[in-house]
Parts: structure tokens; sequence; C-alpha cells
């Protein structure tokens, strides 16, 4: 059983990732947690699309599928179905899932093909120098939103359990013990799982709003998460609940009928 | 059998088991006989969103060392041109099937045409090179669609096979034989880099997800190991010029056509559908002194084929589309090119074809 | 068992100064030779992994190296000091 030291492809550190970036802590999360499922580094492949966030794949040691913007997931199903003895991960961010790739996101879920889907929400376009997403949080500012953002944001945990995944979650790049035993709960589920991190990118989304230091915006992450269980019991209550906030924690665990279990 | 009922059973017979497609008018028949046939064969067929996702399906599945293909037409094949180029860059053995029908955009969904031919060799961006087929006959669909995927595992790049409604609708009595000629994956030797080549191997080994290579697969420009290297502009200038020259260079041994009347001084150059033309003239009037050429692989052109007649004095090119194989013919001849588009829908008729060998021949004079 | 940092590999983020329940890491003050500032320790005799990752036998907290963007933290062994025989001269 490999090390969690041997899931990274070393020759290729560091990495490209800015100072203070999330995604590294994601990798870290998503590595552990396939360390602690005991998975073999060969039986496993990662699957990513275009952005910040895909760059992940290739610091992993095992074999690694770097596509087209937004097809990560379609490239997967096909992966997964021709040979369903892999281990699936897809790494994937905000733009690359919920823009691009919207229809594959949905579409994915709704088959509950039984893979592990990461997806590195930054609210923004970090690759291309910041632009605004559909996850850019109404007000933020962005190149692309130098008022403020306009449009109303894209929850993506809650669109993926109206699509159909089997295990749905949301963490932050903060909470990193839960985000890995909710990365290994994903990867032990049968079906889709999909796993939301809230992740800080200091460098486009901190500089213009503020929070321009990476400890600022982990903080930012912190402060603005509510549990989910919190947020239904408040909802129950007929409370008002910021909409600055964001829910974390387990948003769904089901067992709907799924497609390319190991044979 | 109908065409596109030949060309999934050519398939099957190559070995393609996977089959990642949407519907859309002509192509479907062969999505549709792929879900009856695949799990009959241990092949998995999946319907996909759309055909971005359909191709990137194909590609994924054929990493794992499965033969893959997928079926469209011209507005499926438009959105699959972003994943051409990756599977190009990657090296990526794919078979796209092509049935193609009146365009630009929905056009003529039930009609025939060959609009896509410069779509399948330069739609995608940047350069690279790639492989099609084009079958005049439903036999051929068969047959064509077997080499397309030997094609595709000895060149590892996407083999298109360029059919149309007419052939892909057309129903013919074939011959089906008990075995066909397979290639199959070359895997990467154990100890070599993912691409590693030289000069007389530019086709690496394929390293197959799970045997071990931990390849990491990118489309970004990338080094001997696989590894991004987007700056480095010997890398960039190596590898496009190993992706178009692996298969360009080759031009001459993939060449697959059929010649006749080689001393004639007017030459019809055709595929697809005007073969059935220019055939059945040559039937009809054995005395007309026609010279033929029947291309079955379109690209790369053959372009030692129009050496072939020495005496011609001008090559006529019924297309069903506004000329576009036929001014690849004009850049490789000094003789005179004659472009026959026919729009709308329908062949070309014997009398189309007679209208303008007659027109030419007042224009060159002499006897017959 | 010791921990490092891996100055080739740090970026200079700060996160392990937040996340370190034992605050065992603490901003540095000077320049590497990338022009990065790498944090510093400020007691690490605290960090519980270091002390009692060997007698559970299992990793205990880790919040750092888990946070830690850049891969840049990790424990190693400690070199055991070398049994030196004193020759004493009359």
């Amino acid at each position: 059983m490999p090390s969690v030291s041997e899931w990274y492809r070393a020759d290729r550190m560091p990495h490209i990732f800015c100072t203070g970036c999330g995604n590294g802590t994601v990798l870290n999360c998503t590595l552990q947690a396939a360390s602690d499922m005991g998975w073999e580094i060969d039986d496993t492949v990662f699957v990513s699309g275009i952005g910040c966030s895909s760059r992940a794949s290739g610091y992993t040691a095992a074999d690694s599928l770097h596509t087209t913007h937004g097809r990560a997931l379609a490239f997967a199903t096909g992966v997964k179905m021709a040979h369903p003895e892999f281990n699936v991960v897809v790494f994937t961010g905000d733009g690359d899932l919920s823009a691009i790739g919207g229809n594959h996101f949905i579409h994915a879920c709704r088959r509950n093909i039984d893979m592990t889907v990461i997806c590195m929400n930054n609210m923004i376009y970090g690759m291309t120098g910041g632009q605004g997403s559909p996850c850019t949080p109404r007000g933020a500012f962005s190149t692309t939103t130098p008022y403020g953002a306009q449009e109303p944001t894209f929850d993506l945990a809650e669109l993926a359990v109206a699509a159909g995944a089997n295990y749905v979650s949301r963490w932050t790049t903060y909470h990193v013990k839960q985000l890995t035993d909710s990365i290994k709960t994903g990867m032990e589920t049968p079906g889709l799982s999909f796993i939301e991190t809230m992740s800080q990118c200091p460098t486009s989304y901190g500089r213009k709003n503020k929070l321009r230091q990476p400890l600022d915006m982990i903080e930012y992450l912190r402060d603005h998460s509510i549990l989910i269980s919190k947020k239904r019991r408040l909802e129950a209550e007929g409370k008002v609940i910021p909409d600055t906030t964001f829910a974390v924690g387990e948003f769904v665990r089901r067992s709907r009928p799924v497609m390319g279990l190991k044979r | 059998m109908q065409g596109n009922i030949a060309c999934a059973e050519g398939a099957l017979a190559a070995g393609c088991r996977f089959f990642g497609g949407y519907p859309i008018t002509p192509s479907t028949e062969v999505a549709e006989h792929m879900a009856k046939m695949m799990p009959k064969v241990g092949g998995v067929f999946i319907q996909m969103e759309d055909e971005i996702a359909s191709i990137s399906s194909i590609i994924g599945a054929s990493w794992t060392g499965v033969k893959a293909m997928t079926a469209t037409s011209g507005p499926g094949f438009s959105l699959m041109m972003e994943n051409i180029g990756y599977a190009a860059i990657t090296e990526t053995p794919i078979v796209i099937i092509n049935v193609q029908r009146g365009g630009p955009s929905t056009g003529q969904p039930t009609m025939s045409a060959q609009g896509d031919m410069m779509q399948c060799r330069f739609g995608s961006h940047g350069d690279f090179s790639i492989i099609a087929l084009t079958p005049s006959t439903v036999q051929e669909m068969y047959e064509l669609t077997v080499k397309a995927f030997n094609l595709a595992e000895e060149f590892r790049c996407p083999v298109f096979l360029m059919s149309d409604e007419t052939i892909g609708h057309m129903r013919e009595r074939i011959e089906i034989p008990d075995s066909v000629d397979v290639v199959n994956r070359k895997e990467l030797e154990k100890g070599k880099l993912p691409y590693e080549t030289d000069a007389d191997n530019p086709v690496p080994g394929f390293p197959t997800f799970g045997h071990g290579h931990r390849v990491h697969v990118t489309g970004l420009t990338h080094d001997a190991r696989g590894y991004p290297d987007t700056t480095n502009h010997k890398t960039h200038s190596d590898l496009v010029r190993r992706l178009v020259g692996k298969v360009e260079s080759k031009r001459h041994e993939i060449a697959d056509y059929d010649i006749a009347g080689t001393d004639a001084e007017i030459v019809f150059l055709t595929y697809g559908p005007a073969t059935r033309t220019v055939r059945q003239i040559m039937k009809d009037s054995p005395d007309l002194k026609i010279g033929h050429i029947n291309l079955r692989i379109v690209w790369p052109f053959p372009e030692n084929v129009l050496k072939e007649f020495p005496n011609a004095k001008v090559f006529i090119v019924p297309e069903m589309n506004m000329g576009q194989i036929g001014r690849e013919v004009a850049r490789h001849t000094p003789v005179k090119v004659v472009y026959l588009p026919k729009l709308g829908g329908d062949m070309h008729t014997p009398q189309d074809l007679m209208e303008a060998y007659d027109r030419e021949k007042a224009l060159i004079g002499g006897g017959n | 068992m010791k921990l490092i940092i891996d100055e080739s590999r740090c970026k200079g983020c700060n996160l392990c100064t937040l996340v370190c329940p034992y605050k065992i890491f603490r901003e540095g003050s000077r320049l590497n030779e990338k022009g990065i500032v790498v944090p510093e320790f400020n007691g690490p005799e605290r960090c519980t992994n270091c002390r009692l990752q060997k007698l559970y036998g299992r990793r205990l907290c880790g919040m750092c190296q888990l946070t830690c963007p850049d891969q840049a933290i990790k424990w190693v062994e400690e070199e055991r000091f070398e049994d030196m025989k004193v020759v004493i001269e009359y």
C-alpha cells in the first residue's frame, strides 16, 4: 500500500500554484484520502479540465488525463465506463465545472457514475487573471466585474443534489480534516461523489476584494461558512441567514442506482 | 444492408468495444446498431449529452486501451472540433464517422453533401495531421471502417470515415468476410518515455492507463516525458512537426485509390457518390475515352496519383461542395482543374458529368 | 521525529502560522535565496506529532502538513547522536 508521499509526482514539484493558493491544500487532502483508502497508484486515474485547479492532476503520480476546458467529466465518463476497475477522481474548478462544463456536470450526476469529483471553487477564473465566474459572490470585484458582480451565484452542491449525485458535501480549505474525511467518504460511496471545496485565491480574488493575504482569505472562508445542520435549523426557525454565507457539511448521502461499478 | 449498419458491423469486426454517441440525422443508425450490438460483444455503448461529450468519452475510453469510435454529422462534427485537436496532440487513436449532410449550420438534415472535407482536415486550430477515408459503396463502408481502426492504431491520430447521406442510407448487398485483418495497439515498451521517438519511428508506443506507465496526458505542448513545456520553442516546434510529419511523410504508403484510363486527356477525380456516377458512364459508354481516379483516402492527399495520367489536359472534380478537394488537386498539378460542384442534396447524374465532359472536350479540340 | 520546512518548496504564504493549534510557526524575518520569507519555528518541541507519533504509531494532528499548499512541511527521523568513545589519556 503506497504511503501518501508516493502519491505525489515528486519530479514536478514545486508546483505552479501561487503563494497561498488553496489548490495545493485540496491536492494534499485528496491524496491523503486516496492513501487512506488503500488504493493502488496504478489502479487510479486522475482526470481534470482546464484552469488552475486542473493542473493538480499533473502533480499526482498516477495516470492522469489533463483535458480540454469543461470536458473533464465527459472524458472521465469514457475512462470509467470503458474500464470500471479504475478508481477515477476528477479535479475541476468552478468555471470549468459550472460554466463551460455545466451540461457535463449535471449529466454525470444524473448518470451517477462511480467516481469522485472534487471542485476547487475559488470563486474566480484564476488562470486567465481573475475574471468573474458563475460562483463569484454578488458584489465581489473581478476584472470583468469592475463594479461588483451583478449576477446571482451558482450553488454547485445544491445543483449536484438536485441532479442526482449519491454523495455531496462542501468544505473549505480551512477545514482540512473534515475535507479529507469527506473525500474519503466520497471515495467509499458508490456512485458520483461531489465534494466542493471553497478555496482561496489571494492573487486574483483577494487582490480585488481587500483579502490580499492568504491568511485573510482563509479567515474569510472560515467566517463565512455555516454548518448545514445549523443553517437548516435556523431556516426552520424562520431566522434570516446572511446571503454572504455558504453552507458546509454533508448535503446528501444516498444510494440511487449507479453506473460504472467495479465488476 | 444499409451503409450505416455496414459501418457499425465493420467497427465491431475491427474490435471496437466502446461507442459514445449522440443522435443526429443521418448518422443515427450507426449509434442504434451499436446500442443493439455492444452488449452482445461485451462492449460499452453510451449515449452522451452532446457531441463534445461523445468525442471526450471515446478519447477517455481509448486511453484505457479499448478501440473507440463515435458517429455524427455536420453540426455535431463542428462541436467535436475542440477535442479532435486534443486527440491529435495527445496522439489518441480514435475513429470518427461523419455521415455528411448539407450545411452550413443545420442545413439539410436529410440530404447528402460533402461539405466537411476541409473541416475534417483543418477544422481544429493549430497544425496537425489526420487521415480521412471516403467510401463510395456499402461494401466500402464496411471495409474502410475496419481500415480506419487499423490506421488509427498504426498512426495514433484521429481517423475519419467521411461518408455522406447517400452512402449511409443506401442499401446494397455486401459480402462480410469471416475475419478481417486487425491492427492492435502497440504498447509502450517499459523504460521508455511516453512520447520518446526518433526519426525512424515517429509514432511512440501507447502508454495504456493502468499498465504502470504512470503517464500524464495533457493537451498542452509536452516534452518526451508528457509533461507540459509550453514556453520552449523547440519543444513545440518538434512536437508539431512530428504530429504533421508522422502522417504526411507516409502519404504514399497510406494512399488507397483506383485508376482507370491512364492515357486519357480528360480525367475525372472523384470520391464518394460521384465515383458511382463515373463508373456508370464508363459502363454505359465503354468507348468513351475518359480517365478516372477514385480516392478511398483523401487525406493525406496522395498527389502522386495525378502523375499516373501523363496525357491529362484537364482534371474534372465533381464534388457535393463548392470545390474543396478540387482546390487541393489544383495545388498539385499545372494541368487545368475544373470544379464541378453539386449542391442541394442530390448526387451527380451521368448527364451532369457528360455535360462537363463535352464542354471540356470542345475546349481541348481534336478527335475522341 | 522532527518537523522540517522544505525551503525549496515553501512559497511563504504563512498559512501554517494560522492552522497550527500549538502555534509552533511564526512569520519569518529573513529572505532566503529564492527571495521568500520562510516561516520560522517558535518552540517546535510543542508539536505533538513530533513527540508522540512513534508512541501511538499513527499521525497525530498533521494540520500544518495537510494545509501547506506547497507540500513543504514534513516529518523526518531525527538523527541519533553517534556513540562516541572517549579515550582518556593518562
